[in-house]
């Protein structure tokens, strides 16, 4: 019996290491759980730029309210899982009141509630799926949702002349959210959906699921698809042979596709939440973005993700470093702001709204698409 | 703080899933590598109960049902095999339940994974915070350990061991070998689903991906290191594994480094995995007579 | 008809694949009498180490980069049993199973921390493929089959054409005879492991060539030479190669009915099926 307390009481004092040490507050921090590694870590890369570009610019301004902001990143590593680790560990270990929150939907959404639940805002900048911001009060986006977005692929694919199309997507929130917005417009306009294939992400091989969709050779396919796999995806149909005009979403127009998937990508059409390039906040954040990073290579989303910096910084100093002021101010500060992305107020279920473009890839750029 | 009860409820949590596999590999000789399936059969099947409104007490009683359920399933196939292709075909059978998990997406939402699961409400008692959960599941580690004790304690925990030990005088003896396996496997599954179960309310959020390889092999390691067929042995295992895991995870490190610390730490209990049967099969707490 | 006639074709040459990863496995437990369960990651190490030579700093053509490849990867197996196996020789196979658990942990992880989980490819230039008879082929898969015929005729000259193969088989059936007549068993393990390597490295090579590299590609194709070394008999080298090609064409063929997310679960399930179903292996006889 001796020896079993020897032991508990070594277990109970090493454990005692875990107590807390004392708190600084030298920085305004806020957490930002991005992927880092893993499949999304191509979409991420882009993110921690344009997020350190919008931190950077509003330090050198003099921060906010005298102090800096200084962003905590964790990896999320771009599965659901270690999101809701990362998402914990911000909340729990460094005590965040705000949270830059993972880029796909799914894994948004996996973190939401522990987000919720602690009482902590997190925001996302590219979360599309219409369900997103459901968990909770404490949960915004600034991206807008695919309700609109799916009507686009369907208006578009109308337009062109594709009555009847199969539909991939990748088989999660965001891919099943827009595939059903696309196949409830599609049929109501009256267009016929061929087949519905879903897939999983961060497969090596996705012939099987080519090689069904292009049964019949059908003139288009509306692929929902993200980098990554769309990289695989587009290079594997190209050595197959297969002809066909591919119509995407918003996830795959980005510079990284094409770098990825070369000429195999050429000529493939897609929609997007468009903003005009025109503004002066545009062109303001463009020279920004070239002076500090020597090329005009914006990433994918890089815009909302400095609007979302801006926004968080504001609402900070409106509303106080605390989650709930932070909460209140967010909706103040948002009104009639025009950022980079347009107007971002937020509408009842903390989300904005947007129109929709369309974009084409070619000579290896990324272009409008004129037809 | 919370670090810190965050770090026992996960070592108790381990420590019921670990005490559960012991009984079957330790104590009866089964080495079960698929034992995870019964965690998550455990855990999907709470989390999706609840997620459905039905109250925590009924989930749970259904959550192990099920979990034993199907390690009685599991068992009669497969325990006419001999040990190793036990082994690999329980691997077998834990892996093709992940893709099941993965893929009937109307059940669990596949690789999407279920958020926000609530917490158990007890005769309306709601374990939401750090410390009550702790009490929670430090309770039913005690109870398991104290039940798995009897068990080992008796005369059938005795025919158990005499499995492992020899199985063809067993059975000379008039024992019926096989029903004696199935009920290891049945009561381990039921334990596995148990601690599935206070896992998947703790963190509030289960996907496929918490149920992979890597999962085995760190209950292996625990029961292995900790001193398999031992009654200390799973909860020494499960402190020393846990509280390494859990605590990098939680290290400050500059974010750069973060990306090597998982795999990193997944070679070290590889590694040590090598090292322990090379050098010491038994572990850390030695079974009495198996001095060497 | 032209879906039907792909799918046998894709299957094919995935069996390809299958077979030589099998070849190898069945060959050490012939002569060891356990299943190497780290099998897996000698196959996704061979691939990532053709990367490694191709890329920084070395840059080296595709067919000067696969005799560091094949070497490195030749060494690692000649390591795992050396430093891990060897002492473990006179253990049970379940001893023998979870060390082999271990180092498939170790090195798996130890691929994510040098090259990271994200997908990589060789970064060939893509090409688009030729159509024969309604199906596509690339130059690529002609190489697969082409190298898998290469193997599989070195392979049968080793064994049936050669001392050392002999000494192989000899030790496969008695280890304590073999070496009473003078066969010098420690070095017949070796080139045992040396051949098992060597197959897998091309197997992993290939298979990285039709698809892409990721750590986890050692595990999944593990499992699916382990069905087809059940499926051919256990330790018998060309029952492993029509193992390979048959779960293969089995997996190909199935999407065509079921769910494609399954695909992989086939050769599992084949696995678990044929271990339930096949008495032999029930009290472990060899061949």
């Amino acid at each position: 019996m001796r020896k079993i307390t020897y032991w508990v009481f070594i277990i109970v004092v090493i454990s005692l290491i875990f107590l807390p040490p004392a708190n600084s507050q030298e920085t305004y921090k806020v957490g930002a759980a991005i992927a880092l590694s893993g499949s999304i870590a191509v979409y991420g890369e882009g993110f921690k730029k344009a997020i350190d570009l919008a931190t950077d610019e509003m330090n050198g301004k003099g921060g906010i309210k005298g102090k800096k902001l200084e962003i905590i990143y964790e990896d999320n590593k771009s599965t659901p899982k270690d999101c809701v680790s990362a998402v914990r560990k911000l909340i729990t270990v460094d005590k965040v009141p705000v949270i830059i929150g993972p880029a796909a939907s799914s894994n948004f959404m996996a973190a939401a509630p522990v987000a919720q639940e602690s009482k902590v805002v997190m925001i996302s900048a590219q979360g599309a799926a219409p369900a997103l911001t459901k968990a909770g009060e404490y949960i915004f986006r600034v991206f807008p949702s695919d309700v609109l977005q799916g009507k686009g692929i369907s208006d578009l694919c109308l337009k062109l002349g594709y009555m009847e199309v199969p539909i991939m997507y990748v088989n999660n929130d965001w891919g099943l959210g827009l595939k059903n917005v696309f196949v409830e417009n599609f049929k109501k306009a009256g267009g016929k959906v061929l087949d519905e294939i879903p897939y999983d992400e961060k497969k090596t091989d996705y012939r099987t699921e080519l090689i069904r969709a292009t049964k019949g050779n059908p003139k288009a396919v509306v692929n929902l698809t993200y980098i990554v796999e769309g990289s695989v995806m587009f290079k594997q149909a190209y050595e197959m042979g297969i002809q066909t005009q591919w119509i995407c979403g918003s996830a795959a127009k980005a510079p990284k596709l094409v770098e990825l998937a070369g000429k195999a990508v050429e000529g493939i059409i897609g929609t997007y939440p468009v903003f005009s390039q025109e503004t002066k906040e545009y062109q303001a954040f463009r020279s920004l973005w070239t002076k500090k990073y020597g090329d005009a290579k914006i990433p994918i989303f890089g815009e909302y993700n400095y609007d979302m910096v801006h926004l968080i910084a504001m609402a900070i100093d409106r509303g106080g470093y605390t989650a709930d002021g932070i909460r209140k101010a967010l909706f103040e500060v948002a009104k009639g702001y025009r950022g980079v992305t347009g107007d971002k107020t937020f509408d009842q279920d903390r989300g904005v709204g947007s129109e929709y473009g369309v974009w084409t890839i070619k000579d290896g750029q990324i272009i409008d698409y004129k037809k | 703080m919370d670090l810190f009860l965050h770090l026992w409820i996960m070592i108790f949590i381990y420590s019921i899933f670990a005490m559960s596999l012991n009984l079957e590999m330790g104590y009866t000789g089964l080495f079960n590598f698929g034992h995870i399936a019964f965690f998550g059969i455990g855990a999907y099947t709470s989390a999706l109960l609840t997620l459905h409104q039905i109250p925590f007490a009924l989930a749970f009683v259904v959550a192990l049902v099920a979990s034993g359920f199907f390690g009685f399933l599991l068992s009669i196939p497969s325990l006419r095999l001999r040990g190793d292709y036990f082994g690999i075909a329980t691997l077998g059978f834990g892996e093709i339940l992940r893709m099941v998990f993965q893929n009937e997406v109307w059940l669990t939402k596949g690789p999407m994974g279920l958020p926000g699961i609530p917490k158990p409400i007890l005769f309306s008692y709601r374990f939401a915070t750090l410390p009550q959960y702790l009490l929670l599941t430090m309770g039913l580690t005690i109870v398991t350990f104290l039940i798995l004790r009897i068990i080992i304690r008796s005369p059938l925990g005795r025919t158990l061991r005499g499995i492992r030990e020899d199985e063809i005088v067993l059975m000379a003896l008039g024992k019926n070998a096989f029903h004696f396996k199935i009920k290891s496997v049945v009561i381990g599954s039921v334990f596995a689903g148990l601690a599935g179960v206070l896992w998947t309310h703790y963190t509030t959020f289960i996907s496929p991906g918490d149920f992979t390889l890597s999962e085995t092999i760190l209950v292996l390691l625990i029961v292995v290191l900790g001193g398999k067929g031992t009654e200390w042995g799973p909860l020494m295992g499960a402190f020393v594994l846990i509280f390494f895991q859990e605590s990098l995870r939680f290290l400050k490190l500059p974010t750069e480094w973060g990306r090597y610390l998982a795999p990193l730490q997944q070679m070290i209990f590889g590694g040590l995995l090598i090292f322990l049967m090379i050098y010491r099969p038994e572990g850390l707490i030695r079974e009495k007579g198996e001095g060497r | 008809m032209s879906y039907i006639l792909q799918s046998i074709f894709n299957g094919l040459l995935a069996g390809c694949i299958y077979a030589l990863f099998a070849m190898g496995l069945t060959m050490v437990y012939r002569v060891l009498n356990f299943v190497n369960f780290a099998h897996g990651e000698l196959i996704m190490w061979g691939a990532y180490l053709l990367y490694l030579f191709m890329g920084d700093p070395f840059h080296f053509p595709l067919y000067v980069a696969l005799i560091p490849a094949l070497g490195f990867t030749i060494l690692l197996g000649l390591g795992m049993d050396w430093i891990v196996f060897k002492p473990l020789r006179r253990t049970n196979r379940l001893t023998l199973l979870i060390a082999a658990l271990g180092i498939s942990f170790f090195l798996r992880n130890g691929a994510q921390l040098f090259w990271g989980a994200e997908l990589r490819t060789y970064g060939f230039e893509i090409k688009r493929g030729w159509r024969l008879f309604h199906i596509s082929m690339t130059a690529n898969q002609m190489a697969i089959i082409l190298a898998t015929l290469g193997c599989i005729i070195i392979v049968y000259l080793l064994l049936y054409r050669s001392i050392i193969g002999k000494a192989m088989r000899a030790v496969s059936d008695n280890l304590e005879l073999a070496r009473v007549t003078g066969i010098n068993a420690k070095k017949t393990i070796r080139f045992t492991w040396i051949i098992s390597s060597a197959l897998a490295c091309v197997g992993g090579i290939l298979l990285a060539l039709d698809t892409n590299l990721q750590p986890g590609m050692g595990m999944i194709n593990l499992v699916k030479a382990f069905a087809a070394i059940l499926l051919g008999g256990v330790g018998n080298v060309w029952g492993a190669l029509w193992g390979g090609i048959f779960i293969g064409l089995a997996e190909n063929l199935s999407v065509l009915f079921i769910s494609t997310g399954y695909k992989d679960s086939i050769a599992f399930g084949m696995m678990v099926l044929l271990l339930l179903l096949r008495p032999r292996v029930l009290y472990g006889s060899q061949e």
